[in-house]
């Protein structure tokens, strides 16, 4: 409405607001702002607000205290962080081993629970069990289980003679990363069974039947028709622990703290220490958001790449 | 195969023992954890400290219970925890509910924008440096003592997903069920709340198990918002810090009966409603 018509009409642009509210109101325009505004309004205060945060001190020196224009230096001292892109390796040396167990122990678990056997809603829920607990709490259980000392796995692998010192699981380099993986499979399998499990609830019984009249038994019942009947949802899933694996720092953070030797540093571990500081260092804000946003970019591409293959997987099969 | 039928079964018969076995086997490791911890937290000390292959306590003693809680401030950790679980379930049970609903029922403009923010922070993960932010936009609000601003960034955090779910359920309910509250002369909000939020009841049963146990669990969140206030902590810091006092070997006994106590009510909840756990999973992962 322009200017000229409110001057001539006085009185209608006040009525037609009364107007406009009750209507609005009738129609549940305004119960309808008041139910999505909160979730909006936590959205931005906990989503996008953070996420644009990031890019006011990318050019910045800051410990939380003080902040100094250090202009590209963030950026250069990256390319040259031995730790940083060592800690970027570490996050592809664990997620790949994770995913290499996780997904067959998963997929043969909910092979075997889809069989219905007696007992078998037990033992699923057994399975999914480890992912109802902390990961925080669950991680210190095991740092008591792997302690070198006065662990139980020593105990026992010491009397049952397979080996004969104790081993400092989480201490020493060589199976500090094994160890930090066998919690993370122990912590997630049950998880990406259940996505397995529901994956072949969609796999129709008449199939499973005609294999059986044909004679096919359960490996080639496997091999022949549930997996590639699965495909799809196992392409989604596989992309599910991608990502997952590529953000977990939480459980290692209690396990081992990175080390020994940053040897099991994975880059979000790093950055979060950079972010609130250690016992020996200050924190570096400003440096740690140009590492954040490059993590971010490199599970970016890890996608992009694995969202490729998988296409191009389809073009074969 | 040209054996007989009879050779065939007992094949079979061993084929099926052996995959059992492996399942009872991959039972046991994935219960062996839980139960040596609860077990272990009715050790004493001493019997921790010395290790061994034995699982069972040689005395059972549950003076490190009373230690703990009386000692270790486990009863303010627990308090916490309860109060953060309980805070982020019933948030999230109204962010979901309202939101749901909208996003399944109305029209408006800039919906699509909204939603699409949703389904894009799902997905954009910085990690840890967007608590850096929240911590010093708390210490600014003055909300950096208390939990509630822990309660408010983990339902935040979490209520795309919920709201996806009820959004989804919603979908399937037949909008009939609306123009007949209409008709009656319902409100919009009166609909919602004299129709569809009982209809609404069983994915709202997932979202409070799902919320309540991202609230109990929740970690590294409520770790930087508790650096330097140790009465807010809830278990799992309170347990984990203990850990990392230096002093550690010596409260083993406490640490076992702290991380009992933060295992315990969830895994109670988990068995009373694991059809609901495992339903809310499933139904987040396919339709989220």
């Amino acid at each position: 409405m322009s200017n000229k018509e409110k001057a001539s009409l006085p009185a209608k642009p006040k009525r037609t607001f009364a107007q406009k509210l009750q209507r609005a109101n009738s129609r549940g325009d305004i119960a309808t702002f008041f139910m999505l505004a909160p979730s909006v309004l936590l959205l931005l205060v906990t989503s996008v607000y953070p996420f644009l945060w990031i890019f006011r001190y990318v050019c910045y020196d800051y410990n939380g205290m003080n902040a100094y224009y250090t202009g590209t230096r963030n950026f250069t001292r990256m390319l040259s962080d031995a730790s940083f892109w060592g800690s970027v390796g570490h996050t592809f040396e664990y997620a790949l081993l994770k995913i290499v167990f996780i997904i067959p122990l998963a997929l043969i678990m909910a092979v075997l629970m889809n069989r219905k056997i007696k007992g078998s809603g037990l033992f699923r829920g057994i399975y999914f069990m480890p992912t109802i607990i902390s990961t925080a709490v669950s991680a210190m259980v095991f740092t008591f289980i792997f302690a070198a000392y006065n662990g139980i796995l020593n105990a026992i692998l010491r009397s049952t003679g397979i080996i004969s010192q104790n081993i400092n699981w989480l201490g020493d380099p060589k199976t500090a990363m094994w160890s930090v993986i066998i919690v993370a499979i122990w912590g997630g399998f049950g998880n990406y069974m259940i996505y397995f499990i529901s994956g072949m609830a969609g796999i129709s019984e008449d199939v499973y039947e005609s294999a059986q009249i044909d004679g096919a038994n359960g490996l080639q019942t496997f091999w022949k028709i549930t997996l590639p009947m699965l495909s799809p949802m196992l392409k989604i899933i596989l992309m599910l622990a991608i990502t997952g694996a590529f953000k977990d720092y939480d459980s290692i953070l209690v396990l081992t703290q990175g080390g020994p030797n940053d040897r099991t540093k994975v880059m979000f571990l790093y950055i979060y220490q950079l972010i609130f500081g250690s016992n020996t260092a200050d924190p570096q804000i400003g440096y740690g958001t140009v590492l954040s946003l490059t993590a971010a970019v490199i599970v970016g591409l890890v996608t992009a790449v694995y969202q490729f293959f998988a296409r191009k997987l389809d073009d074969v099969m | 195969m040209s054996g007989g039928k009879g050779v065939y079964s007992t094949q079979t018969k061993i084929v099926r023992g052996l995959l059992f076995l492996f399942m009872l086997i991959i039972a046991l490791l994935t219960l062996y954890p839980i139960i040596y911890v609860v077990l272990g937290s009715f050790k004493e000390n001493q019997e921790l400290l010395v290790g061994g292959t034995s699982i069972f306590p040689k005395h059972f003693v549950i003076d490190n219970y009373i230690q703990a809680w009386e000692q270790a401030d486990f009863a303010t950790y627990t308090g916490n925890s309860v109060y953060l679980a309980f805070g982020v379930m019933i948030l999230s049970l109204l962010l979901s509910s309202m939101a749901g609903y909208v996003f399944s029922r109305r029209d408006f403009r800039g919906k699509e924008l909204i939603y699409g923010l949703f389904v894009a922070f799902m997905f954009i993960n910085v990690g840890s440096v967007s608590l850096r932010p929240l911590f010093e936009l708390a210490i600014k609000l003055k909300m950096n003592t208390s939990l509630f601003s822990v309660i408010l960034i983990s339902a935040g955090g979490g209520q795309a997903t919920y709201i996806f779910l009820v959004r989804g359920f919603m979908n399937s309910i037949p909008k009939e069920l609306d123009e007949a509250a209409k008709i009656d002369g319902c409100t919009f909000f009166q609909t919602f709340y004299r129709v569809m939020l009982p209809v609404l009841k069983p994915i709202l049963a997932t979202v409070a198990l799902l919320s309540f146990r991202g609230g109990w669990n929740e970690y590294i969140l409520p770790l930087v918002f508790t650096m330097t206030n140790q009465a807010k902590r809830p278990l799992t810091v309170g347990v984990n810090m203990l850990k990392n006092a230096g002093d550690g070997a010596a409260a083993w006994n406490i640490m076992f009966a702290g991380a009992t106590i933060a295992i315990i009510p969830i895994l109670f909840i988990y068995i009373c409603a694991s059809k609901y756990f495992i339903e809310g999973l499933t139904a987040g992962a396919v339709k989220g």
